[in-house]
């Protein structure tokens, strides 16, 4: 419990600290919101405008004043509400967080799909053409950026053989064939790169596992070879991938941007962007924050876990 | 012990044949994707917009795409038809009511969204809130700075009692930041009285849009529904265009524009219309020195700038930004600051720095043509000796170091609010506050004069003459030195009828047209 207790209160202070930094960094860099707002497309704001607009967004209070209401919303769960059309951040984040996880998700697996098969058999055909392709293609895939990979796809399969929609979003529950056909090329764009690292890393684990002495044992026993390779080798190689694969999920939540960019994605990253860039302070505060919170609570589920399993680490 | 190889096992996993299998169907597959019904349904227009409207409050100046989308909703008294003349909105008449007021007269019948009608008492209740001095109007300032008093004789005539003549009135009425609401709704949630109501939107994504039914141009919009989606990334915008995902486009990136030409199913609308120009910092800095502004406008290569900039898509602006066919325009003016090495390196020797100096030049990194007009800047000054340093942040930031004076001198986008020279207005009054838009702490006595003279003489030859001198005076002190006249074009699909791209600083305005188009 103590420890349960401990790990609770280091994860609010890190919340804490990132609410702090995020909020000082804001109003440390060059630009003002309210000159954004009556700025846009080069015109000249009416100075008046500008002032008046500070003052309705509560920009001229003195900064602790800002800090402390910015800290007891977020008592509240209350992000403020965004500088541009005064809607609440909470409302869009909860609805873009989920837009993203499927993005990151559907990609995610995806790249197991593809990474995980060829791994294995680029490992069965060491140092033969398959393998020397794969491996080569998959250094080109990890090489080549996302924003390139996906206006390839985009001028492939949206501009010239009109497969798919260039971009943006229906959601599912609109129509739920149209929702995927969207997701289609976003995911395959990221998952592409992933499954890459994926596949390198089924590749190496495979033929590690392969000199094994249990493979060499189960094969001693005279057991199909297509057993020893399922049971013995591709499920023990596929611990170290899936720690990968997780890390990369981590990175990929805010990580998504260009793709969500690319394809007008209307996720959680694309958001943050157009936030910074209109210096809506809640905005950017608010997704921050969330993603932020996201981290340390899946750090802190998986602190628990292991406490759980090691009691070493309750203990020590 | 029987020895199974590498190969055999694998059959059991992954087969060539079952990737080629694979491959095969998945190339079968693709075109059962493709969408069983594309953007071009008869009753919705699916338009792409450059960018999701940070607001649509009615009198801020928000950017292109906000005044788009507000322009089917809300309209003003006057606006703009298809040629860039002005027209009745909510006004079906205006007149000139000796030199100090103008008389609108509005249109019986026409009513806003929430079915109040309009009237002459919503007219004054939307002036009274544009001028608030708690107001974000765009034309907050202007509208103050010549408005006495509106007049109410009855329900439906407006009389603009002015504190001087106003002959460029009726353009500040036609401005689409100049509309007029409903006296029961409010500034954050208008009711207007536009061709289109808004019935969802997603912010950041899309905004949907009906006809409204109690329209006062019968028979309009042309098309019943409409639909934004905001694309900001200008390759996909072109590719949703030409895949057929949406129906017209604005903002057609400069090196996408001959592809959209060449494609036998859409159509590029194009004209030069917003413009490039240097503003300087006229209190710090070697730029206060008007002989070192001159050597500089006079170095600079502006075919250069076209190329880089817009891929050859405008022209070099080497004067003050009057328009070619219109009355004001004079070849001599126009092409004042064309590239002269020799006069240039005059100005500099005149100026006291015959070696050159070195200076820093802002722009930003947020547009791809601020910042390639920057470096032609650049290599356009060093050979008279000027070492130029580019500071390019972010558009936020540039906004604010430009506002605050902390540069030397600075690359700068916009169009007029409309096709007159008054609308220099905001690059050369001075009295102004200090913004980025204009030379920091520019102020000439003799040009506000003209600027003001201009603005009161309603006769056109005379107004001639007065520009005339406005432009000598101004191309004297170069505190404004033009760069490039940009294209800005729209695409759309060939059977797309009515849409039209207005003419000169009108085009950011050309969403007015929509009501008028129709696919077949």
């Amino acid at each position: 419990m103590a420890y349960l207790l401990r790990r609770l209160g280091v994860s609010l202070v890190l919340i804490w600290l990132v609410a702090t930094l995020i909020f000082a960094v804001l109003r440390l860099i060059p630009g003002d919101p309210a000159e954004m707002l009556l700025s846009s497309g080069g015109v000249a704001p009416d100075p008046a405008a500008v002032a008046e607009l500070r003052e309705r967004l509560g920009l001229e209070k003195p900064m602790l004043e800002q800090y402390g209401a910015f800290l007891r919303g977020l008592a509240r769960f209350d992000l403020g509400n965004s500088m541009q059309d005064d809607r609440p951040v909470m409302e869009e984040i909860v609805r873009r967080l989920p837009r993203t996880l499927e993005l990151v998700i559907a990609a995610t697996i995806l790249s197991i799909l593809i990474g995980l098969p060829l791994g294995v058999a680029a490992a069965l055909r060491r140092g033969r053409p398959l393998d020397r392709a794969l491996s080569t293609l998959s250094s080109f895939l990890m090489s080549v950026p996302v924003f390139v990979i996906g206006t390839l796809l985009v001028l492939v399969f949206a501009q010239k053989l009109r497969w798919v929609p260039a971009g943006g979003f229906t959601p599912f529950t609109t129509d739920p064939f149209t929702h995927l056909k969207i997701l289609l090329m976003p995911a395959i764009t990221i998952a592409l790169g992933l499954s890459a690292v994926v596949f390198r890393m089924v590749r190496t684990t495979t033929l590690e596992m392969q000199s094994r002495d249990w493979v060499r044992t189960a094969r001693a026993k005279g057991l199909p070879e297509n057993q020893v390779i399922r049971k013995h080798v591709v499920r023990n190689a596929l611990g170290p991938v899936l720690t990968v694969v997780g890390l990369h999920m981590g990175t990929l939540l805010g990580g998504t941007v260009l793709v969500e960019y690319v394809f007008n994605w209307p996720g959680l990253s694309g958001f943050l962007v157009r936030a910074v860039e209109q210096r809506d302070y809640p905005e950017v505060q608010g997704i921050v924050l969330v993603i932020c919170a996201l981290f340390v609570l899946l750090n802190l589920a998986v602190d628990l876990l292991y406490a759980v399993l090691d009691p070493r680490v309750r203990h020590g | 012990m029987s020895r199974i190889t590498n190969d055999t096992v694998s059959r059991h996993l992954v087969s060539r044949r079952r990737l080629m299998q694979g491959a095969a169907a998945t190339a079968l597959a693709g075109p059962m994707l493709m969408s069983p019904a594309r953007a071009q349904a008869k009753d919705t227009i699916v338009f792409a917009l450059s960018s999701y409207p940070p607001s649509l409050r009615p009198w801020a100046n928000t950017g292109t795409a906000a005044v788009t989308v507000k322009l089917q909703t809300m309209r003003g008294l006057l606006g703009y038809d298809a040629k860039g003349e002005l027209r009745g909105e909510l006004a079906e008449s205006w007149k000139q009511d000796g030199t100090t007021a103008w008389v609108a007269t509005l249109r019986e019948g026409a009513k806003f969204h929430d079915g109040e009608p309009v009237n002459a008492e919503a007219v004054q209740k939307s002036f009274a809130m544009m001028a608030d001095e708690k107001s974000s109007a765009y034309f907050r300032a202007r509208v103050n700075a010549l408005l006495d008093r509106i007049e109410t004789p009855d329900a439906r005539t407006v009389r603009f009692v002015m504190k001087q003549p106003s002959a460029t009135w009726p353009y500040l009425l036609a401005s689409p930041h100049m509309p007029i609401i409903s006296p029961k709704s409010t500034e954050a949630n208008p009711a207007g009285a536009g061709p289109y109501r808004i019935t969802d939107m997603e912010r950041g994504t899309r905004i949907d849009l009906e006809a409204f039914d109690g329209y006062y141009r019968k028979g309009k919009p042309a098309t019943k529904k409409l639909r934004f989606i905001a694309y900001q990334d200008e390759s996909l915008r072109v590719a949703a265009l030409e895949s057929g995902d949406v129906d017209i486009s604005e903002y057609i990136p400069w090196q996408n524009m001959s592809a959209i030409e060449k494609n036998p199913n859409l159509t590029l609308d194009t004209l030069d219309g917003p413009f490039l120009y240097l503003v300087f910092n006229m209190q710090q800095g070697p730029f206060i020195n008007a002989k070192l502004r001159e050597a500089a406008a006079y170095a600079i290569n502006r075919d250069d700038i076209v190329k880089a900039a817009f891929f050859g898509r405008g022209s070099p602006l080497a004067g003050l930004p009057f328009a070619k066919g219109t009355p004001y325009w004079n070849e001599s003016g126009a092409n004042h600051w064309s590239m002269n090495l020799e006069k240039a390196r005059k100005a500099l020797t005149e100026g006291g720095q015959p070696n050159g100096f070195k200076t820093t030049l802002l722009a930003t990194s947020t547009y791809g043509m601020h910042k390639d007009a920057a470096e032609v800047v650049q290599q356009s000054l060093k050979p008279i000796g000027i070492e130029v340093t580019l500071a390019v942040p972010d558009w936020a930031s540039r906004v604010n170091l430009g506002n605050r004076g902390q540069y030397e001198f600075s690359v700068n986008g916009t169009a007029g609010d409309f096709n007159d020279p008054d609308a220099l207005t905001s690059q050369l009054a001075g009295g102004q506050t200090a913004s980025y838009a204009r030379s920091f702490g520019y102020s000439n006595p003799k040009v506000d004069e003209l600027l003001d003279k201009g603005r009161a003489e309603f006769d056109v030859e005379k107004r001639k003459a007065i520009y005339r001198e406005l432009e000598t005076v101004a191309l004297a002190d170069a505190a404004f030195v033009g760069l490039a006249w940009r294209s800005q074009g729209y695409g759309l699909k060939k059977s797309g009828k009515g849409f039209k791209n207005l003419p000169g600083a009108l085009t950011f305005f050309s969403g007015i047209t929509l009501e008028d188009l129709a696919f077949g």
